[in-house]
């Protein structure tokens, strides 16, 4: 009996011995955690992969809004890539300054950061593990043997080009990476990276599909990508190659590509319908409800909105209250009414007179321009009110519109006019008028409690408010999260604009090319600007000085300012200043060490191979 | 024992020869050291249903054969066994149960005399508990033991101690550094949604006793789970023949101490005046609203627990089986000071120990089951009370069903600005029941065929289960125009088996070495399942708004140990484990983890001459892993995760799901710990003065830490490495004194104190840790060679001959002409260099008292209150107004900046000295007959002293913020034993 009893416990336990070893060997069993086999299994799968190579530069984790984010040491909604861009490329320069003292994020705008920097040091872990991701998907998508599956490695391929050529443009010296590997890698130099991002894009430009779904790339965004490139190669090199930007740039100039008739719906939340895709070649993808992050443009509608704003006018639940912009953008769209005027022609006797005018219906009178013969013209700045036209201030000879029809009538009647700026042209032949309105539609600020100057950084009147970026679609209703956090207007990281000014500051730098397509493709996006031609300029206006200002004015708070001062050499130099550049209120030059962000600290330590850029430690 | 257990089996070969020549037996019972009688001691002839009970003189009388052995058992006093020599008066003397060298102690797979032992181990039983209902076992032992820290994580009822043991060794916190828990040999683990500690299975007054296993050789044979130290808790079992019933009730008053310093009304309406704009000071209301007060409330608490302990006769008649078991059915019903918390847990535990087969076949049932059901307020009215604009009404008519809030010109609720306190706590709803079983058997077989060898199995399922559900309310003030109200649910199941086997040794190889072996096998499989489902996901349409998770561990151990003693004067003590988690690659699943002590007793047991009672000098060195802090289930594997549905991707017109390659790191190692211990146990004058001493060293190599890794290189910049080590040093002193002991009075006083100093012996870089709130993204600690791990790094600050701090003035440290982060430096750790604990024990007749008190010294804290709500532009920031911290007063701060947050201006000293428990108690004796009865008042939390300017001083992890406060607790107790 006790012989027994041991017998069985001792066998018992032998048998239990066995059995537990293999229980060692667990894999994962929780139902959103997968294997290679199962996400590399078909298409289908193999597309979910492809999401989230394009998701890591849109989303910042598993998790929509956080809380299961892609990297650490970060707040997760800073981490986003296109909040990020904002950050390092804008935050930087004369388009923006933020209310906030999160660490590391002052520092951009005062442009006194350091390698422990919070931001560029995510943006570095960000891009890096962007190029992780593709590498990862284009090695295990190899092998799956669907044209389909070749399309997907093609575009993977160029979100790592991507990334490379914003590292090369933020870093400059990194380590150029194809496979996924535990092996540190070596540094490589700007110029080695600026070949890799050529030779990729090369080779995809015929492999991408020529046309695709929206959100997913074509072979002009491989085109598209190289302008950009071959535009700042003198900096990023130092070798020119502005004809290879200019051949580019016409190609895509040349696509189906075209610009949507209406700059502000560009940024509204339905620009993924309204037309405005039509120019987007290449975009970060936000949906309110399926796509959701505090960075992208949840983040550039909110963290704009403050003060006297309306949260619902931009069809959100509340402002962050923290970027604003300086001086300098705004006066971008000044319009100088003298200049203009004097360039009309000479001052005539005719002019306005009215309520909406400087000096009302008593006069003086606003005198307008001769341009021909009894045609005068006026650029004028009118408030809200009535006008007549009216020649040498006296009423005996007067004219308005009865019926508001267009033709005037000696004596007529008032004509009603909202606040603007107006270019006005009378024409006596035929006793017509026209009254256009007058300047650039793309400077959308709020100024009401605003201040122009900007005294403290952190108090939130101070710098015009910025409303670009919008929640409402285009027919004036919000975005589809009806709590109004989350965002769903998509952002262009490339569109075509970016692609007719390359064209047209290639040629100018002597990249070949025609000016009149040069002058074209910008009064192409100056009359969707104003609404009307009279924003067109000449060519003898085309100036290297007028494009970067005219990228300004099309591309602001879009995320390549900072580049684009740096090819002119006003990033860091004295040549060009803002309000509290190198932390001084009136703004002074820095160290040109800043045309480069440093690497950041961990990346140093945790890979020896690394050696810091110029100037930083 | 041996010779008892010989003895027994003589009685049996000499029972059937002898069993007729009965004869009748009586005498008196006395007290050894007081001479006077003891009623109510069973009296038992051995294996056999006659005994007999003592009365009030302590007489007994019963009949026994010749060679009979007469068992003598009293609670509180040692169990004595006498042969029957046929006489017919017997008188026996019994002594209390206190030698203290005496005593058994559990150690892992087994029990030692506590003069055997080798290793650092404490010993704390239910007499010298803290008393007063202790709704956690953890409290029972809070300033008992030198180096072993308890720390209360909140103020909320039913919530658990951190427990840290000889310093923190591990880069990730208290949470990791945890001891592992052993009840009655089962491992504790888990833990669900919806509790507020895991220990609350156990009913504290269930506990008997707690053995501390502080050194590695000592807690070496739990191996990969023992860095933290070991904490052994044995519950009551049943003894003695008849039944012991015991009713303890208690009743106690919480009050609310003291609240977060903030401007008055009348403060802040003066600073409105001053610093804002027209329309800010149109904001204003009249009132002087204290919200704090109205946040907090006197909460009551009853605490009622049964117990019957004895034995039970089951199958009556010859084949009878006595089966002694101990029943308790406790309840524990307390609100918290914050309006709505409330805790109500019903235990139950039922301990069965039969024996057959002569006692060689010994079996150990236990099982404890509990409900308990939770509301928990929603804790961020506490953080909200302290913004909310005092001179507002607490109803203003607005749309949230009058709650004073802040709205737009529609009536909505303000992004971003604070919720009426009052309103967060009466519109949300959230309750939780946890469910728990933990049933084990334990068998213990003395082998026939080899004298000495016993096999044990050991089988455990322990199952708990966590139901929740938050329900907020439509009238909640919400930014969102179309919320109508919110359901969340969740529910978390956490199972564990366990299965042991071990083989035990134990004999006298020859006259003075006697040899203990124990060599086994354990197995363990943890299962998470875990769901949860959102009302507001479901309406947003998103397609997962209900989630499950769910993941599985094993941990598979071989282990053994030797004791050797040698004449009682040398003792030797080897130890080893092998573990293997499936945590780790399986390449690399096995860690070894051997130990080794020697003792050696200068002064015997017994040997001593009053001036020298004991004397013992230990040395042990070993080895541990620590298990806890790898975080994840299966970080050495190449997974992907899918994307929620709010983070999908879109391409056309379809959001697709996303698929992430996770961070992994297939070379994931242990922690492995090596401790150095050398101590000295020591009694004298009679016993009077006793105590031990402890010097160590720990080291902790390959610490684990979420850490950069080279971002081109992975699927994310931090993955979880072993990184660096950890060194922890330190000495520990208890001394138990018997200042007084007469017939009727004795005063004991235990002092115990520890100093430990934690150093990162080796990191290659430095860590950032330590969130804070104010801003996003700011980090106030680092881990950095050299330093204390979590220490605090912060920016020095200028002060003005005023002593009061210049805003945006630090000191350049580096001399480089700018302040960056380069100019921060170390100020302070919030872990004590210096604890000491003071308790005192006195009794008079039928009276006791006892008071409880502990000191930290040398640990710092962060004011993250202050530092976060002490700026001026708050108050009015976004055309709301917000109350400041009257820290404001003395800074007179503007901005709320990166710099002003890492200031050390709101690093404080928080060394504290705190008297947590007065306890007076009066025994009735023998009101009605066979009915003892004792009353008590105490009172906790009773006094601390501190310079810190905080709400509390003791702060887990040194960052105060949104503490929930620790009340001040008054307590009526009755325990009646009959």
């Amino acid at each position: 009996m006790k012989n027994y009893l041991y017998t069985t416990l001792l066998a018992g336990i032998a048998l239990l011995f066995v059995a537990c070893h293999d229980d060692l060997n667990q894999s994962p069993i929780d139902p959103d955690s997968f294997t290679e086999e199962n996400v590399f299994a078909n298409v289908t799968e193999a597309k979910s992969a492809l999401a989230k190579v394009y998701a890591s530069l849109a989303l910042t984790g598993q998790q929509g809004p956080a809380g299961d984010p892609d990297i650490a040491d970060i707040d997760e909604g800073f981490s986003q890539y296109t909040r990020m861009l904002f950050n390092l490329n804008e935050l930087t320069t004369d388009h923006a300054v933020v209310a906030w003292g999160d660490p590391g994020l002052p520092d951009l705008h005062g442009m006194y950061w350091s390698s422990s920097n919070d931001f560029t040091q995510a943006m570095y872990f960000r891009l890096a593990q962007v190029v992780s991701f593709s590498n990862s998907f284009i090695s295990n998508a190899a092998a799956l043997s669907d044209p389909e599956v070749a399309n997907f490695i093609a575009e993977a391929r160029f979100i790592r080009a991507y990334a490379y050529s914003v590292l090369m443009d933020l870093f400059g010296n990194v380590p150029i990476v194809t496979v996924v590997t535990a092996d540190l890698p070596q540094q490589n130099s700007r110029a080695e990276i600026f070949e890799f991002v050529e030779t990729e894009l090369l080779a995809i430009e015929n492999l991408l599909p020529s046309s695709n779904e929206y959100g997913r790339v074509d072979q002009m965004a491989a085109k598209a990508l190289l302008s950009r490139i071959y535009l700042n190669s003198e900096v990023w090199t130092g070798v020119p190659r502005y004809d290879a930007c200019v051949n580019y740039s016409a190609q895509v100039m040349n696509s189906s590509y075209s610009l949507h008739d209406n700059y502000a719906e560009l940024f509204m939340a339905d620009n993924n319908s309204n037309g405005a895709q039509n120019e987007f070649i290449f975009t970060a993808n936000f949906d309110g409800l399926n796509s959701q992050t505090y960075g992208g443009t949840t983040f550039l509608v909110h963290a704009a909105v403050g003060g006297s704003m309306d949260p619902a006018d931009y069809g959100i639940n509340g402002g962050w209250f923290g970027n604003r912009t300086t001086k300098n953008l705004v006066e971008k769209f000044t319009l100088d009414t003298a200049a203009l005027n004097a360039a009309l022609g000479t001052q005539s006797d005719w002019g306005l007179v009215g309520s909406a005018t400087t000096n009302g219906w008593n006069g003086p009178d606003m005198e307008m321009y001769q341009t021909g013969t009894n045609t005068y013209s006026l650029y004028a700045s009118l408030g809200a009110g009535e006008l007549k036209f009216r020649f040498d201030e006296d009423w005996g000879n007067n004219y308005g519109d009865d019926g508001a029809n267009g033709s005037l009538e000696p004596g007529g009647a008032n004509i009603a006019i909202a606040p603007g700026n107006y270019f006005i042209t009378l024409d006596l032949n035929t006793l017509t008028y026209s009254i256009l309105s007058a300047g650039d539609k793309r400077g959308i600020f709020h100024t009401d409690g605003q201040n122009l100057e900007i005294e403290e950084i952190p108090a939130f009147g101070d710098g015009y408010a910025v409303g670009k970026f919008t929640n409402l679609d285009s027919n004036g209703m919000a975005g589809s999260d009806t709590g109004g956090n989350f965002v769903d207007t998509d952002l262009a990281l490339i569109r075509l604009p970016e692609i007719m000014l390359n064209y047209a500051e290639a040629s100018l730098r002597g990249g070949g090319g025609s000016t009149s397509t040069a002058v074209d493709a910008v009064n192409a996006i100056r009359t969707r600007g104003y609404g009307n031609t009279s924003g067109n300029i000449t060519s003898g206006q085309l100036t290297l000085d007028f494009i970067l200002d005219e990228r300004s004015r099309e591309l602001y708070w879009e995320g390549l300012r900072r580049t684009d001062l740096i090819r002119f050499g006003k990033f860091t130099t004295g040549s060009y200043l803002w309000p509290f550049k190198g932390d001084v209120p009136e703004g002074t030059s820095v160290d040109s060490k800043y045309n480069l962000f440093p690497l950041p600290t961990n990346a140093l330590l945790s890979n020896p191979n690394l050696s810091q850029n110029d100037g930083y430690n | 024992m041996k010779t008892a257990a010989l003895r027994v089996v003589i009685a049996l070969f000499l029972c059937p020869a002898f069993g007729l020549a009965q004869n009748i037996v009586s005498g008196t019972i006395t007290d050894q050291a007081t001479a006077s009688p003891i009623p109510g001691v069973n009296v038992v002839v051995k294996n056999t249903n006659s005994g007999a009970v003592s009365d009030f003189d302590g007489k007994f009388t019963l009949s026994a054969a010749k060679g009979d052995v007469l068992v003598f058992s009293y609670v509180g006093y040692s169990t004595k066994e006498v042969v029957y020599q046929g006489q017919t008066s017997l008188n026996v003397q019994m002594s209390e149960d206190t030698a203290l060298l005496e005593e058994v102690v559990v150690v892992g797979y087994g029990t030692a005399r506590k003069q055997d032992l080798t290793g650092a181990v404490d010993l704390v039983t239910s007499k010298d508990f803290n008393q007063g209902p202790q709704l956690s076992a953890g409290a029972l032992i809070a300033g008992k033991i030198p180096g072993v820290v308890v720390t209360g994580s909140s103020g909320a009822p039913g919530e658990g101690q951190n427990i840290l043991i000889r310093g923190l060794g591990t880069l990730q916190g208290a949470g990791a550094a945890s001891p592992l828990i052993v009840v009655d040999g089962v491992p504790m683990g888990g833990g669900v949604g919806g509790e507020r500690n895991s220990l609350n299975l156990i009913n504290p007054s269930d506990i008997e006793s707690f053995t501390v296993l502080k050194d590695a050789s000592a807690t070496a044979i739990y191996g990969a789970r023992a860095a933290g130290g070991i904490i052994m808790i044995t519950t009551k079992k049943g003894k003695g023949r008849e039944f012991q019933y015991q009713l303890s009730s208690s009743v106690t008053s919480n009050r609310p101490l003291n609240q977060v310093e903030v401007l008055s009304a009348d403060q802040f309406r003066a600073l409105i005046n001053e610093i804002g704009t027209v329309a800010d000071v149109a904001r204003l209301g009249d009132q002087n609203t204290d919200w704090q007060g109205l946040i907090y409330q006197n909460a009551v608490g009853t605490d009622n627990t049964f117990s019957a302990a004895g034995t039970a006769t089951l199958l009556p008649g010859s084949a009878n089986v006595d089966v002694p078991l101990r029943f308790s059915l406790g309840n524990t019903n307390f609100d918290g000071i914050l309006l709505g918390d409330s805790f109500n847990r019903t235990t139950a535990s039922l301990n069965m120990t039969p024996s057959f087969l002569n006692e060689t076949l010994r079996f150990q049932f236990s099982l404890k089951g509990m409900y308990n059901e939770n509301k928990f307020a929603n804790r961020g009215a506490i953080s909200s009370a302290i913004d909310f604009d005092p001179t507002q009404p607490v109803f203003n008519g607005s749309q949230y069903q009058g709650y004073t809030s802040y709205v737009d010109d529609f009536g909505v609720q303000l992004n971003l600005a604070p919720i009426n306190p009052l309103a967060l706590l009466n519109f949300n709803d959230d309750t939780s029941e946890v469910r728990r079983f933990l049933g084990s058997v334990k068998v213990d077989y003395d082998l026939p065929f080899l004298n000495g060898l016993t096999g044990t199995i050991n089988l455990a399922y322990d199952g708990s289960n966590g139901h929740g559900r938050n329900i907020t309310s439509a009238f909640m003030p919400n930014t969102d125009t179309t919320f109508n109200g919110s359901f969340y649910s969740y529910m978390s199941d956490n199972t564990s088996k366990l299965f042991e086997g071990y083989l035990t040794y134990n004999n006298d190889i020859a006259e003075g070495h006697s040899l203990n072996f124990v060599a086994g096998h354990s197995y363990q499989t943890i299962l998470f399942e875990g769901s949860d489902y959102d009302s507001e996901e479901e309406e947003d349409g998103q397609a997962d708004f209900r989630t499950i998770d769910r993941s599985r561990e094993v941990l598979l151990s071989y282990f053994g140990r030797l004791n050797y003693n040698l004449n009682n004067k040398f003792l030797l003590t080897a130890s080893m484990r092998a573990d293997a988690s499936s945590k780790l690659n399986p390449d690399d699943q096995w860690g070894f983890f051997p130990a080794v002590a020697l003792a050696y007793n200068l002064v015997n047991f017994g040997e001593g001459k009053g001036l020298i009672d004991e004397f013992k000098v230990r040395l042990g060195y070993g080895e541990v892993g620590n298990v806890a802090s790898l975080s994840g289930r299966y970080d050495y594997l190449t997974r992907y995760e899918g994307s929620n549905s709010s983070g999908a991707y879109q391409f056309g017109n379809t959001f697709y799901q996303t698929y992430r390659p996770e961070p992994n790191n297939p070379e994931l190692r242990w922690e492995v710990s090596e401790t150095a211990n050398f101590g000295l146990d020591f009694s004298m004058l009679n016993r009077r003065l006793s105590g031990s001493l402890n010097v160590y060293r720990k080291l902790t190599r390959d610490l684990i830490a979420s850490s950069s890794v080279d971002p081109f290189t992975n699927f994310s910049n931090r993955i979880s490495k072993n990184i660096g080590n950890i060194e922890n040093k330190g000495v520990e002193l208890n001394l138990n004194l018997g200042l007084v002991s007469t017939d009727d009075t004795s005063l004991n006083l235990n002092l115990n104190g520890s100093y430990n100093k934690n150093e990162v012996s080796q990191l290659p870089y430095v860590q950032e840790v330590g969130g804070i709130a104010g801003g996003v993204g700011n980090n106030i600690q680092l881990h950095t060679e050299g330093e204390a791990p979590f220490s605090f790094y912060v920016f020095e600050q200028v002060y003005d001959s005023n002593n009061r701090p210049i805003e945006g003035l630090f000191v350049d440290r580096n001399g480089d002409n700018t302040i960056n982060g380069d100019d921060r430096y170390i100020a302070g750790d919030p872990y004590a260099d210096l604890q000491f604990g003071i308790n005192l024990n006195f009794t008079h007749k039928r009276w006791d008292f006892a008071l409880v008190s502990r000191a930290s010294l040398g640990n710092e804290a962060y004011d993250n209150v202050a530092s976060s709500k002490a700026y001026a532009r708050r108050a009015t920031d976004r055309e709301i107004l917000t109350n400041l911290h009257v820290d404001y007063l003395q800074t007179g701060f503007q901005e709320i900046t990166e710099f002003n947050l890492l200031s050390d201006h709101y690093i404080q000293d928080a060394s504290f000295y705190k008297i947590d428990n007065i306890t007076l108690g009066y025994r009735l004796g023998n009101i009605f007959p066979n009915l003892d009865a004792r009353v008590y008042g105490s009172m906790q939390n009773v006094a601390t002293f501190t310079d810190y300017s905080g709400l509390d001083p003791e702060i887990l992890g040194g960052i105060d913020n949104n503490f929930y406060p620790r009340p001040q607790s008054f307590v009526f107790g009755l325990n009646l034993d009959f």
